[in-house]
C-alpha cells in the first residue's frame, strides 16, 4: 500500500470514528495514519498509480512525503486544543487535514499536469473549508469567502496555463512536454504564456508578490490551529512542485524566466519584511514573513538539482509552527502582538522554543534556518549574485522583525504568570526545538 | 583537545538546570576549571605543529595553533576574570547571565579554533546571541534604540562577510584554512578586493573602525559592567584575530595591497579622533570606550602592515588591551555601583575615602599608559616603530597615541580621586576586585618584562605572506 491511500482511508476511519465523538480516538487515527503513510513513503519509495489510463507516475521522493506528514503530524498535534473544542467536529478537521494531506503529495512533485490539478484542488479545498471553521468570528468567514475565490480565480489561471501548454505541446506529460519544448516549441508564444499563467497561479499558491495580497486576510481569519497546517504545508507542496516544473520541465527557457522568477523574489522578501515591521497582529505578522519566506525558498529554481530548498523548508516550517504553538499556548485564538510581551517567561519551554525559533527564522547560527538559508543562496549564488545580495540586505531587515518579536517576548514582566502547557503541544515545542538546534549535526 | 571548546558548552547548559543560589560559585568554578583544562593542554602543546581535532561535524573541523591558543587562553582568562569581579555584584546571582557568558566563551572558543571559514562565520554569528540576550537583560536601554542599533551594525557586517565566504567558498572551492592559504586569489583581480572588503566590513564594524564607531559608545554605556567587559575584553578580538590569521594570509597579494592604506588610514583618524574626543568625555565609560577605540585604531593599523614581526607585537597589544579594558571598566563599574553616577564632574575625593581603590586604579592607569616594564610598553613602541618604517607621517600621526592618552587617562584619574570631596562613603574593594586588579598588573608586568614568551610562541604559526 502507498502513502496517499494509507492517509486516505485513515482519513474515511476517522470520519466513521468521529461518530462516537470521542477526540482522543480522532486523534490517534489521525496520528497512526500519517505515521503510516510516512513509514510506507520511507520503505516503499516512489509511488505509482494504479490509473492505468494515466500510466502516470508520482514521482514524489520519500523525504519530501515524510516531511509533508511530518508537518501535519506537529500541526495536528498543535492544534489539537482547537479541534476538540468541538467535539462533534473533530474527525472532520483531521479527516479534512489528510484529505488536504493526500492532494499535497499529490501534487508535490507532478510527473502529469492532469494528476497535478486534480492534486491542487485536493490540497485547496478542504482548506477553504477549515479556515472558515471559526463560526462565530466574522474575520473567519470573510477569510474563507476571500481565500475561496481568489483561490478558484489562481486555479483558473493556472488551468488556462496548463491548457495552453497543452495545445503547444500536445500532451499533459511532463517528460513530453519536456522533450517537445526542448526541440523549440518553448520559443511560440502560445508555450510561453502558458508557463508565464503556470508561475502566476504558483505564485498564488505560495504567496508570493505580486500575488500575495490574500495572505494577510486569510491568515489572520483563520485560527492558530488552522495556521500552523495552511502557512506550511501548502508551501512545502507548493515550493516543490514549482521546482519541478520550472527547474525540470521549463529548463529550456530558463532565461526567459529566470529575471521574472528574480524580481518576484526580491519583490516578496522587501515587501513581505518591511511590512510585517509595522504589524500589530501576531498572524498578519506570519503572513508577511511567509511571504517573504516564499521569495526566498523560489531561489531554488536558480539551479537545476536543487535539494537545498529541503533545510529551508524544514527549517521554516518547524520555526513557524513553534511560533504559532507559543501564540495558541498564550491563549485560545488570541491575536494580538502586545499579548506576546513577556510571554517567553509564562513558560520554560515556551521561552527555549520562541527564542529558537525566531533566530532561526532570523538566520542566525547554528539554528536550522541559518543552514538552510545558507544552502539555498550557495546554490543559487553563482547564477544569480545580485538577486542573492539583495536577498541578503532583504534578510538584514527580516532579522530586525523577528527581533523585535524576540524582544517583547522576552521583555521580563513585573509579576510572573505562568501558564499550563498541554502535554502535546510541549511536545511539539519539544521537537521543533531540537530539530532546530539539531541541523548542526545533519549538515 | 575538543573538550577545550565542550567545556564551556558542557557548562553553560549545566547552569542553566543548577539553582541560581549557588550560580555565582558555578560560573567561577566553571570557568575556573576550563581555564585549568587549558593551561594543562599548553603544558603538553607542541607550538610549531597544528593540532586538528573535531566534533563529528560534516562541514567545520577545528585545529589548534599557538596563535588560536593565545586567544583561547586569553578568553578562558578574561572569562574566569569576569566572573571573579563581578563576584559581589547582583548581575552573577542571575543564571542566566552567568549560562550566557559561557555561552559566549563556548563562541568564542569555536572561533579560535575553527579551520573552516564556514565555521569562522557560524561561530562569529553564534556570539551575536549571548551577547545580545545579555544586553536586552541587563542593559539599561531605554526604548531599545542603541541595543537595535548595535545589532543592525553588526548584521550588516555578518551579511557582508557571509557574502564574501560564499563568493570564496565558490570561486576557491575550498574551505580549509590550509586550502584557502594554498589557493591563489591574486587571479580573481577586483573580484578578491571585493570579497576582502566584504570580511573587512564585518571586522572595521567589530573592532570599531572610525567610521563604524558609532554603536560603540552608546552600547558600551548602557550594558552592564559585566557586557561591556565582554564586548571590549574579548569580542572585539575576534575581529583582530580574523585579521589576523584568515584575512591577510588569503588576501595577501593585490586585494591586501589595495585594502591596505585606506584601513591604515581609518585606523589613524580612529587613534587621534578617539583620543580627542574621549579628553571632552564627562562620562566615564563613554570616556574608556573612546579610548578603546584609540587603541585598536593602532593596532588594527599595525596588523595591516603585514608584516610578521609587527603582528607578532600586534598579538602583544591585543591582550595587553584585554588586561587595560578589563581593568578600566571594572574601575568604571566600580564607581557607578557605590555612587551610582559616572559623570566626572559629579566625583572627586575617592582617594582620601578609598585608599586601595585609588592605588589600584593608578596602577591600571599606568598600565593604559604603557609605562616601560609593561606589556603596552613594548607593544606600542614596536607598532609605533613599524609604522615609521612604513611612513613617516604615519608614525608621527599614530604617535600622538601616547601624549593624548596621557591626557584622557590622566585627567579622569585627577577627576575621579583628587580634588573635592563632594561624596561621603565609598565602600573600599572587596578582595574580589583586589585580586582582579592584582592578577592583571602581574600579567602586564610580566608580559612587559618578557614580552618574547608570548609573540615567540605566536610566531610559529604566523605565515610569510605571499607576495
Amino acid at each position: 500500500m502507498d502513502s496517499i491511500v494509507i492517509i486516505f482511508i485513515a482519513g474515511l476511519i476517522g470520519l466513521f470514528a468521529g461518530m462516537r465523538k470521542q477526540t482522543t480516538l480522532s486523534l490517534i487515527v489521525a496520528i497512526l495514519g500519517l505515521i503510516g503513510g510516512g513509514l510506507a513513503a520511507y520503505f516503499r519509495g516512489t509511488y505509482i498509480s494504479p490509473i492505468q489510463s494515466y500510466a502516470a507516475q508520482v514521482p514524489t521522493p520519500p523525504m519530501v512525503i515524510l516531511l509533508l506528514c511530518g508537518v501535519t503530524l506537529l500541526a495536528i498535534l498543535g492544534g489539537y486544543q482547537r479541534y476538540k473544542q468541538d467535539p462533534e467536529h473533530t474527525s472532520d478537521y483531521f479527516a479534512l487535514i489528510l484529505f488536504s494531506l493526500c492532494g499535497a503529495i499529490l501534487m508535490a512533485v507532478p510527473s502529469d499536469l492532469m494528476l497535478f490539478f486534480i492534486g491542487l484542488e485536493i490540497l485547496s479545498i478542504p482548506i477553504y473549508v477549515l479556515v472558515g471553521i471559526e463560526k462565530g468570528s466574522s474575520l473567519s468567514a470573510e477569510a474563507a469567502i476571500k481565500y475561496f475565490f481568489t483561490g478558484s480565480f489562481a486555479s483558473a489561471i493556472m488551468l488556462f496555463g496548463i491548457a495552453l501548454l497543452y495545445g503547444a505541446t500536445g500532451s499533459f506529460q511532463l517528460v513530453e512536454i519536456q522533450s517537445n519544448l526542448a526541440i523549440g516549441i518553448w520559443q511560440s508564444p502560445m508555450a510561453m504564456i502558458g508557463s508565464l499563467f503556470i508561475l502566476a497561479g504558483f505564485a498564488f499558491k505560495i504567496g508570493a508578490v505580486p500575488f500575495h495580497f490574500w495572505g494577510p486576510d486569510v491568515y489572520q481569519g483563520a485560527s492558530n490551529a488552522v495556521l500552523m497546517y495552511m502557512s506550511t504545508v501548502v508551501k512545502i507542496a507548493g515550493i516543490y512542485a514549482v521546482i519541478y516544473v520550472f527547474a525540470m520541465v521549463f529548463r529550456d527557457s530558463y532565461f526567459f524566466w529566470i529575471d521574472l522568477v528574480s524580481l518576484i523574489i526580491v519583490a516578496s522578501i522587501f515587501y513581505g519584511y518591511i511590512t510585517a515591521w509595522k504589524q500589530t497582529s501576531f498572524r498578519r505578522l506570519i503572513a508577511y514573513s511567509s511571504i517573504a519566506n516564499a521569495g526566498l525558498m523560489l531561489f531554488s529554481l536558480a539551479d537545476a538539482n536543487n535539494t537545498n530548498v529541503f533545510f529551508f523548508v524544514l527549517a521554516y516550517a518547524v520555526s513557524s509552527i513553534a511560533l504559532v504553538v507559543s501564540n495558541q499556548a498564550n491563549g485560545e485564538n488570541s491575536d494580538e502582538l502586545s499579548a506576546w510581551e513577556g510571554l517567553a517567561w509564562k513558560h520554560p519551554l515556551l521561552g527555549v522554543s520562541i527564542v529558537l525559533a525566531l533566530f532561526s527564522l532570523a538566520g542566525i547560527p547554528p539554528m536550522a534556518g541559518f543552514f538552510g538559508k545558507f544552502f539555498l543562496l550557495w546554490a543559487a549564488a553563482p547564477n544569480l549574485p545580485y538577486t542573492t545580495i539583495l536577498a541578503l540586505i532583504g534578510s538584514v531587515i527580516g532579522a530586525f522583525v523577528y527581533l523585535r518579536l524576540l524582544l517583547l517576548a522576552l521583555k521580563k514582566p513585573s509579576v510572573s504568570i505562568r501558564i499550563e502547557l498541554p502535554i502535546e503541544q510541549s511536545i511539539v515545542l519539544i521537537i521543533c526545538s531540537v530539530l532546530t538546534i539539531g541541523a548542526i549535526f545533519i549538515i | 583537545m575538543a573538550l577545550i571548546i565542550l567545556l564551556p558548552l558542557a557548562f553553560s547548559l549545566l547552569a542553566w538546570f543548577l539553582p541560581s543560589s549557588i550560580t555565582r560559585i558555578v560560573g567561577l568554578i566553571s570557568s575556573f576549571a576550563t581555564l585549568t583544562w587549558s593551561v594543562m593542554q599548553l603544558l603538553s602543546f607542541d607550538p610549531e605543529n597544528t593540532l586538528y581535532f573535531d566534533l563529528g561535524l560534516r562541514m567545520v573541523r577545528f585545529s589548534m595553533d599557538s596563535l588560536g591558543f593565545t586567544m583561547v587562553l586569553l578568553t578562558n582568562a578574561v572569562i574566569f576574570l569576569i566572573f571573579l569581579a563581578n563576584f559581589q555584584r547582583s548581575i552573577v546571582h542571575d543564571k542566566r547571565f552567568t549560562a550566557l557568558t559561557l555561552l559566549m566563551q563556548f563562541g568564542l572558543v569555536g572561533i579560535f579554533t575553527s579551520n573552516s571559514i564556514l565555521g569562522f562565520y557560524i561561530f562569529w554569528e553564534l556570539t551575536l546571541l549571548p551577547v545580545f540576550l545579555i544586553l536586552f537583560w541587563f542593559g539599561a536601554f531605554e526604548k531599545q534604540k542603541a541595543l537595535l542599533q548595535f545589532f543592525l551594525y553588526t548584521l550588516l557586517g555578518s551579511l557582508a562577510m557571509l557574502l564574501s565566504v560564499i563568493g570564496l567558498m565558490h570561486l576557491t572551492n575550498q574551505q580549509s584554512y590550509e586550502a584557502l592559504l594554498a589557493a591563489d586569489l591574486n587571479q580573481l583581480g577586483n573580484t578578491g578586493i571585493w570579497l576582502m572588503g566584504g570580511f573587512l566590513l564585518a571586522f572595521a564594524i567589530k573592532i570599531p573602525l572610525f567610521p563604524f564607531h558609532t554603536w560603540q559608545a552608546e552600547t558600551y554605556t548602557k550594558a552592564p559592567t559585566a557586557g561591556t567587559m565582554l564586548l571590549s575584553a574579548l569580542m572585539l578580538k575576534m575581529a583582530l584575530f580574523g585579521l589576523i590569521k584568515w584575512v591577510l594570509p588569503i588576501f595577501a597579494g593585490t586585494a591586501l595591497d589595495f585594502w591596505r592604506w585606506p584601513i591604515i588610514v581609518l585606523g589613524l583618524i580612529g587613534i587621534i579622533y578617539g583620543a580627542v574626543i574621549a579628553i571632552k568625555q564627562q562620562d566615564l565609560k563613554t570616556l574608556f570606550a573612546y579610548a578603546s577605540l584609540s587603541h585598536l585604531g593602532l593596532i588594527a593599523a599595525g596588523i595591516m602592515l603585514g608584516d610578521n614581526a609587527t603582528t607578532k607585537t600586534a598579538m602583544l597589544q591585543i591582550v595587553n588591551h584585554s588586561i587595560v579594558a578589563l581593568g578600566l571598566f571594572l574601575a568604571a563599574g566600580i564607581v557607578e555601583q557605590r555612587l551610582k553616577t559616572r559623570d566626572l564632574s559629579a566625583l572627586g575625593g575617592i582617594a582620601k575615602i578609598a585608599p586601595r581603590f585609588a592605588f589600584w586604579f593608578a596602577v591600571l592607569t599606568f598600565i593604559s599608559l604603557s609605562v616601560p616594564f609593561t606589556a603596552g610598553f613594548i607593544g606600542e613602541f614596536f607598532l609605533l616603530k613599524s609604522l615609521f618604517s612604513a611612513h613617516a607621517l604615519t608614525g608621527v600621526l599614530a604617535s600622538t597615541t601616547l601624549i593624548l592618552g596621557a591626557v584622557y587617562m590622566l585627567r579622569a584619574y585627577q577627576d575621579t580621586m583628587f580634588g573635592p570631596t563632594q561624596i561621603s562613603t565609598f565602600a573600599d574593594l572587596h578582595w574580589s576586585e583586589i585580586s582582579v586588579f592584582a592578577i592583571l598588573t602581574i600579567a602586564a608586568i610580566y608580559l612587559g618584562l618578557s614580552p618574547q614568551c608570548l609573540t615567540e610562541f605566536v610566531g610559529h604559526s604566523l605565515v610569510q605572506l605571499k607576495p
